[in-house]
């Protein structure tokens, strides 16, 4: 026998048992399977104890459960000894199914989903942006949830890098820009949830392969939480949504490989084409049918389409089922058995139903205008069948296709230069003037204004804050999700991928800082974090090194803040030709915030009121803006002092809910200076500060460290006495003259407000 | 929630079709000064459904088109909307303006009731739309919050003096308020018609000039709203809904004045004027 056999029409079974190693290794790399020939070998025996020859449709199934992107058989055994172990009481259902389900009130539970769409997003910017939405959407509604924010951090290489430096294949960073910032707001204002919070950052390492993360959030009552697991067995398999194409035909494989040049035509039909429009009433209709209590578990069609959403229910729900291929809506006629299996079109939820509710459940989608139909049965064989025109042409054992491969890679830590060599300081207004301008600090605003974040009428504190038309970077949105209650969800994402870059451990450690910085700027507490960890081909020593280094900074500063990771997501494999991406694990964290009416925003309220600094500032320069600014490599990122740290946030959230502080922002990128800048421009007033008091240090370091810790506060001068009893340092005073003046003994300086601000505003470019 | 069954009918029919997406703050809107808002799927007024959640809109005494991407707009907005109402509910839907019933549109709605011909309708409801909101001339969407001066009254804006400026925000790639060729001519016959109800400005209530980021999409005369003739139908690119109250103010961390945000006046003047008529 040849390796292909036709086994019924259109499926073939394919000779495994009798191949050699090169035969089948050659046939997974022709078929995308993206199989190494361990994992074949483990296949071939479980086809040898069953005596038969898998069918193509099976073999893709293993293609999909036993993908990195799937299994996380990489990742795992790291992730198992850090962040999966951070507890907390607040968790309600974490880490194990699509989103994590978290504490809100005695009533209710918010829902949190943080997720990668880079390789989508490289080939096909707005695309790949759009559908990375819909997937996240998806992910919070298959618990039951009412989605609430977006949020959306993404990377890219320099807007303005040189196109002759451009890799062969790749797309400009200023292309993947702007299409995936229209993209998202294209697909998110289209489907009426706002984008409320995220982040741009941009690093040569992006050049080859952007980042979009992408995150949302959702409320839901404590009694509609459904999980993603079968129900019993004899209900059946209803899927709604879009029909099942050809688009997003391997995308787990392809996101489980690095980028090269030949991606743009081999790879581009693994990018789902996304429907906002078709989501929008799926979402109604799927909360519609879960409040009535007719769904026994709903999932939504993710990686690996038919074949993972089919078999993960059932395995949860410890059942078995069978799917029923040609009751699959199609977009187009003759499809393969196997592309219907593995196809990833968007816009598609899965639900198990009990028969005599079957009815119910259609009306209501068809109400809604969205086809749902019956595809499947509940069992309780512990195996996943896939009948074909009435022939079995898929019959695992589910134990054995989910448990999957772990692996154990090799790793090591690359060492670094952290020597901090003298030089002289340079002009100071010059350097003022440059890091406001750079696009790493620079006024967000035409990505923020393209996405609508106040939709649904629920956002409190808005990304921008401050005097309208003068407004400016706030550290997190606020969203008051429920009618009846002043309970809020501060909502930020965070991650310095050049601190990363120069130490995983502390870089990593330092997101988590400034999570927690950011929550309690606007006067919440620090609750919960979501984790979308974007790294490199982790076969590679190195990269592995990387990420658990920073595995291990993210839990050690979380779980010293009590702070549990209750949702996440692994993606490597960001590599091209020009080598990995950063280390960059994006978090998006969440507060809760006991009174809105309390919350704090950044923009400084009136003259004559003082500032006062909260923290130390040290000489932790390394991976700073100024140095990067400068060329200069070296120097310690930031480390976390998580005692000192407890103190002043007691100290801080105390003070806020006095109605002390009448203006908080946090200090990071570009440091001190970044933090007085921003909320200038957002109160539309100038600012007097004496530097004296940060002791010793060289004035250039003063400004610009961007040592952790650290908040600007604005009180009031009857509240002097109170604020200094917390250890805060006076800085100086809100001045109604639109000048920036810092003095530092002999050294002094002024700028003009509305020239900072003009390069700030432009630093970086809008549509 | 789709309501699926009533004893009394709601005063106000908050009509959406599958990508209206602003319907959940509409109704909490209406709902925060004691009205009763009803979602209504267009579906419902056309019969196309189960017998118990079919509606009919004269049932109501008012008719609210929210905001959202209808249909996706992905040809003029709200041109699939007013496409499908025309077709299938034109005449109840005259009747029912002609009648005299409150119609707002806001954002979406405003597009809709333009593409309808429901606005301006200088000489009654025309067959093919006079006026167009076009692309804004930054070209992109925009959400920020503007400024917006009264400067003729309406029943859905009786609360409001002529020159009250309040605070609203827009959210919106296609706002910009345009009669196209017969501009000047057409905006001249607006004014004298006293249908112009809102125009952007600044914060001072002074002339935004269509200087943006002021006027945010470069909308003629900085018009934010019109009216028809009769004063009945009103549509408005800001979401007054997304401003009930102080803490949905985008500045709100400024000041310290009541609980009211600015949007919450129209609705006001809605119930004030739909309460009277009782």
């Amino acid at each position: 026998m040849s390796v292909y056999r036709e086994y019924t029409k259109r499926v073939y079974e394919i000779n495994l048992l009798e191949s050699e190693d090169d035969v089948i290794e050659s046939l997974s790399r022709e078929r995308n399977l993206g199989l190494n020939l361990s994992e074949l070998k483990k296949i071939k025996k479980y086809y040898e104890k069953e005596g038969r020859n898998p069918t193509d449709i099976e073999l893709e199934a293993f293609a999909q459960s036993w993908s990195e992107h799937c299994c996380y058989k990489t990742s795992k055994p790291v992730l198992e000894k850090s962040i999966f172990k951070t507890k907390a009481p607040q968790n309600i259902c974490v880490i194990s199914e699509d989103a994590g389900v978290v504490d809100f009130d005695e009533n209710h539970a918010y829902v949190v989903a943080l997720e990668s769409h880079n390789h989508p997003s490289a080939l096909d910017p707005y695309g790949g942006a759009a559908t990375g939405i819909g997937g996240i959407l998806r992910d919070v509604v298959c618990m039951g949830a009412q989605p609430v924010a977006l949020v959306d951090p993404l990377f890219f290489g320099p807007l303005g890098f040189d196109y002759a430096k451009l890799p062969d294949g790749v797309k400009h960073p200023q292309y993947l820009f702007k299409g995936v910032v229209s993209g998202i707001s294209a697909y998110g204002n289209r489907v009426g949830i706002p984008t409320v919070a995220g982040m741009v950052e941009f690093d040569e390492s992006y050049v080859g392969n952007c980042l979009v993360n992408v995150g949302c959030v959702g409320i839901v009552r404590k009694d509609d939480i459904i999980h993603s697991r079968a129900g019993y067995a004899g209900d059946v398999y209803i899927l709604a949504g879009g029909k099942t194409g050809r688009d997003g035909i391997h995308g787990v494989t392809f996101a489980s490989a690095e980028l090269n040049k030949e991606s743009e035509e081999k790879d581009i039909p693994a990018v789902q084409l996304g429907y906002a429009i078709m989501k929008e009433p799926l979402i109604h209709a799927c909360l519609e049918a879960n409040r009535e209590k007719l769904l026994t578990g709903l999932k939504d069609f993710g990686g690996g389409g038919l074949s993972c959403v089919s078999a993960e229910m059932a395995h949860s729900g410890g059942k078995g089922a069978t799917i029923y291929l040609d009751k699959i809506p199609l977009k187009e006629e003759g499809l393969f058995p196997w592309e219907i299996w593995v196809s990833e079109s968007q816009e598609r939820m899965m639900m198990t139903v009990r028969p005599e509710d079957v009815d119910r459940v259609l009306e209501i989608f068809d109400f809604w205008d969205v086809p749902a139909m019956v595809v499947g049965r509940i069992d309780d064989t512990n195996r996943i069948k896939a009948l074909y025109h009435g022939v079995k042409v898929v019959d695992l054992d589910l134990d054995f296709l989910l448990k999957g491969v772990v692996y154990a890679r090799p790793q090591k830590t690359i060492e670094r230069d952290y020597s901090d060599l003298d030089f002289t300081m340079p002009d100071l207004k010059e350097y003022c003037m440059k890091i406001a301008g750079s696009a790493r600090v620079g006024c967000k605003a035409p990505v923020i204004r393209r996405y609508d974040h106040e939709v649904r009428g629920d956002t409190v504190i808005k990304p921008l804050q401050g005097v309208i038309n003068k407004q400016t970077h706030g550290d997190a949105a606020v969203i008051k999700p429920l009618k009846n209650s002043f309970q809020g969800l501060a909502l930020t994402t965070d991650v310095n991928p050049h601190f990363c870059r120069l130490d995983p451990y502390w870089g990593a450690a330092s997101a988590v800082e400034e999570v927690v910085r950011n929550l309690i700027s606007v006067n919440s507490i620090p609750h919960s974090l979501a984790d979308c960890l974007n790294f490199g081909n982790p076969e590679k020593a190195d990269r592995l090194g990387d990420f658990t280094r920073c595995c291990e900074g993210l839990y050690y500063v979380a779980s010293s803040f009590n702070l549990p990771f209750v949702s996440g997501n692994v993606s490597f494999y960001n590599e091209s030709a020009a080598g990995s991406v950063a280390p960059t694990p994006t978090l998006l964290g969440v507060g809760l915030a006991d009174d809105v009416r309390k919350c704090v925003s950044s923009d400084l309220k009136k003259k004559n009121n003082l500032l006062y600094l909260m923290g130390e500032t040290k000489k932790e320069m390394g991976a700073s803006e100024y140095y990067r600014l400068m060329g200069r490599g070296g120097g310690l990122v930031p480390k976390v002092d998580v005692d000192s740290m407890k103190h002043k946030m007691t100290m801080l959230l105390g003070l806020m809910d006095e109605g002390v502080v009448k203006s908080a922002h946090d200090l990071s990128t570009g440091g001190l200076f970044v933090a007085l800048a921003e909320m200038c421009f957002g109160g539309d007033v100038g600012a007097r500060v004496d530097l004296g008091i940060l002791g010793g240090l060289r004035t250039d370091f003063k400004l610009f460290s961007e040592s952790n810790g650290r908040w600007l506060i604005e009180v009031e001068y009857k509240d002097k006495n109170r604020v200094e009893k917390s250890g805060a340092k006076f800085l100086g005073e809100v001045v109604s003259d639109k000048k920036i003046s810092l003095i530092d003994g002999g050294n002094k300086t002024s700028i003009d407000l509305d020239d900072l601000r003009t390069v700030w505003l432009n630093a970086v470019d809008g549509e | 929630m789709l309501l699926t069954g009533n004893d009394k009918m709601p005063d106000v029919c908050v009509l959406l079709i599958e990508g209206t997406n602003c319907e959940k703050e509409t109704q909490e809107a209406f709902s925060g000064v004691g009205l009763d808002a009803e979602l209504v799927h267009l579906k419902q007024l056309l019969g196309d459904c189960e017998r118990q959640r079919k509606r009919r809109l004269s049932d109501y005494g008012m008719l609210m088109l929210p905001g959202g991407w209808s249909a996706g707009d992905y040809i003029r907005a709200g041109a699939i909307f007013a496409a499908r109402m025309k077709s299938k509910l034109g005449d109840e839907l005259k009747d029912f303006v002609e009648s005299g019933n409150l119609v707002l549109g806001v954002c979406n709605g405003f597009q809709i009731l333009t593409e309808m011909g429901l606005l301006p309708a200088f000489k009654g409801i025309s067959d093919v739309p006079t006026a167009s909101l076009t692309n804004n001339l930054s070209s992109c969407f925009q959400c920020r919050p503007t400024y917006i001066k009264h400067v003729n009254k309406t029943p859905l804006t009786g609360k409001l003096d002529l020159g009250d400026v309040i605070q609203v925000p827009v959210a919106h790639a296609e706002g910009r308020f345009t009669f196209g060729e017969k501009q000047d001519m057409m905006l001249k016959q607006l004014i004298e018609n006293n249908q112009i109800v809102f125009r952007y400005c600044r914060v001072d209530g002074s002339e935004a000039q269509e200087i943006y980021p002021w006027n945010p999409n470069g909308s003629i005369y900085d018009i934010a709203g019109i009216c028809n003739p009769e004063r009945n139908v009103l549509g408005l690119m800001p979401h007054p809904e997304r401003v009930i109250n102080r803490l949905q103010m985008t500045d709100w961390t400024r000041k310290d004045n009541g609980d009211a945000g600015d949007g919450r006046v129209v609705f006001e003047s809605i119930a004030g004027y739909l309460k009277a008529i009782v």
